[in-house]
């Protein structure tokens, strides 16, 4: 039973190091860098009005991977491409590092399909 | 006071529009999901060259969906991604309004 219990202590804490490891950003660097972001997105990443994402809880490298392509224009939008022209790779790492652990709204599709 | 009533107009007009906006059916966007499923119902699915993960899309804003989708159609569209292009060329806009008001539906 205790030795159960240790395993799944151990597993734990290696799933949390290798997400941190993974996220490689610091959210709370992310946070001194998002004044601009909160005017649609809100401060916490849950925007309100629906004509924009909510990002909070999205994942870290898919929000970066978004806002790569508006820098680049691979993703046309020009609000984005403004602001993201500004941040550097490290600026994006933190900023979707912040987002990805607020609390969030959003889900996957699993158990959400029909006959499900 | 004419344009008391100018402005009262004006109001009920953006009021109306905005609800025509809401209008997707949340029913039928359901089963048109059943395609979504295949990659953004898969937990921690990565999208590969280059790899990322597949973003939540269950509680995301609805006119953001319905843009989102737009954008990656071949034609005028401002997002460029080979799978997600040959899905949104095969929606109409009633599936795109339909899908979005489902997934916008499921937030938690």
């Amino acid at each position: 039973m205790t030795r159960g219990f240790s395993l799944i202590a151990i597993g734990a804490l290696l799933a949390l190091t290798a997400t941190q490891t993974f996220a490689a950003g610091d959210p709370a660097r992310g946070k001194t860098k998002i004044a601009t972001c909160v005017a649609c997105h809100g401060q916490d990443g849950n925007s309100v009005d629906p004509q924009y994402p909510r990002l909070a809880g999205q994942y870290a490298d898919y929000l970066a991977q978004a806002l790569h392509e508006y820098k680049t224009g691979q993703r046309g939008n020009p609000v984005m491409k403004g602001f993201a022209a500004t941040l550097s790779d490290q600026d994006i790492t933190d900023i979707s590092a912040y987002f990805s652990t607020m609390p969030t709204r959003l889900s996957g599709l699993e158990g959400h399909i029909q006959g499900e | 006071m004419k344009r008391l009533h100018l402005v009262g107009l004006i109001a009920v007009a953006l009021c109306a529009a905005s609800a025509v906006h809401a209008e997707g059916d949340k029913t039928r966007g359901r089963t048109l999901v059943y395609t979504c499923n295949g990659c953004h119902g898969v937990p921690g699915y990565s999208n590969v060259y280059p790899e990322y993960h597949v973003p939540h899309i269950a509680g995301q804003n609805e006119q953001y969906i319905v843009n989102a989708l737009k954008s990656y159609r071949t034609k005028g569209g401002d997002r460029k991604h080979p799978t997600m292009s040959a899905q949104a060329d095969s929606l109409s806009n009633e599936d795109i309004a339909d899908i979005a008001a489902y997934l916008s539906s499921l937030a938690k």
